[in-house]
């Protein structure tokens, strides 16, 4: 039995295997990478750092991303505020409360391009022990095996339950909170 | 009269130094409280209120030393001893220091330590040291102990003042209220 490819097929392969190659899996690269917060204290600016964090992106195809999946794991044990007593307070229950919930996730299935080199990924966020469903805009730039991914959106911290009892109040401490992203992504394979 | 002359006070002094008195007056149960208070939204809004006096007096003191300087001080009664004459003079350079060092080393605490702070709300102050926790702490303990030397010279000029309005009889309190009570 003959087994060479016939003319006919030699397109429609090409293309598939053109965009399998397009599509990629990418993990994150940690040194260059930053995920930061800006949140409100005493209607002053007050930023804060994640320093350990994990995002994955999965079959990441930049013209067609739809069958893509962003997987970000963050370790809220890891927040710093830069001053002593905030991070102390921050611990404790009525804010992010390490000892129950030291980690949040988000998780996105449904990523869209918005404009050239933008994007939209909607998923869920998992913080403190409450699912939202958020959207995460971001900015692509890909050269060769590595990538940056940028963006930033808000986050009501009301509805993770982030500042409780009569931190609930937004006066002193600010209801929403800036999320700002940088990171550095590295082709997997 | 705005300036001062060689036997009165004008009404720039004058405002001077019962506007930063009244001031230090709140300004040290403002910052005890703060300190104390239990961690809340309270202690964060009394915090707010101490630091924005504290530079409200860093500005007033200031302007009154460059005040100070661009004019004459009224004279003591000609019959004033030289060690009272010295005494005045030091308390007098203290207290100014003093007033002036306390809202300094309160910046230098806010700063060591990075709490976001915005004057009275609206003005945001800058850092004026990086970050740094044993400055932080060597500042709490400088920005107390020159507390405690305020509230020994401030007994000082208080105690003084009185002595020459109830024993010695003469106007150096008197010179120093506001017009309408002079001549009372």
């Amino acid at each position: 039995m003959e087994t060479r490819v016939r003319p006919a097929w030699i397109v429609p392969l090409a293309f598939l295997i053109s965009t399998q190659a397009l599509a990629a899996d990418w993990k994150l690269d940690p040194a260059p990478s930053r995920l930061e917060y800006v949140a409100t204290f005493e209607k002053t600016a007050a930023p804060g750092v994640f320093k350990e964090f994990d995002a994955r992106l999965a079959r990441f195809e930049p013209d067609k991303p739809e069958g893509a999946k962003l997987d970000v794991t963050v370790k809220i044990t890891s927040a710093d505020m830069k001053n002593g007593d905030v991070n102390r307070a921050i611990r404790g229950p009525e804010w992010f409360d390490f000892a129950k919930f030291p980690q949040a996730e988000f998780h996105a299935e449904d990523i869209r391009r918005v404009a050239a080199g933008r994007y939209l990924a909607r998923g869920v966020l998992s913080l403190k022990g409450a699912k939202k469903e958020l959207e995460v805009p971001f900015t692509w730039q890909e050269s060769g095996n590595a990538a940056t991914m940028e963006g930033e959106l808000n986050v009501e911290r009301l509805q993770f339950g982030i500042g409780t009892g009569e931190w609930a109040n937004g006066s002193t401490i600010g209801l929403g909170v800036r999320v700002k992203f940088n990171v550095r992504l590295r082709k997997e394979g | 009269m705005l300036a001062n002359t060689a036997e009165a006070w004008g009404a720039p002094a004058k405002f001077f130094h019962w506007t930063v008195a009244l001031l230090i007056l709140l300004q040290i149960p403002l910052g005890f409280a703060a300190a104390l208070w239990r961690l809340s939204p309270l202690k964060l809004e009394l915090f707010v209120w101490h630091k924005s006096t504290g530079m409200l007096i860093l500005v007033l003191m200031l302007a009154r030393l460059a005040w100070r300087l661009a004019n004459p001080s009224p004279a003591l009664p000609p019959q004033t001893p030289a060690w009272e004459r010295r005494a005045a003079h030091a308390s007098h350079v203290l207290l100014y220091a003093l007033a002036i060092a306390l809202p300094l080393s309160g910046w230098v605490i806010n700063s060591a330590a990075a709490v976001p702070f915005s004057v009275f709300w609206l003005v945001p102050l800058p850092a004026i040291v990086t970050p740094d926790e044993h400055l932080e702490d060597l500042a709490k303990l400088t920005h107390f102990s020159l507390l405690v030397a305020l509230c020994l010279v401030l007994a000082v000029h208080v105690g003084a003042a009185l002595r020459h309005h109830l024993i010695k009889r003469n106007d150096i309190l008197i010179r120093m209220l506001p017009g309408r009570w002079r001549h009372a």
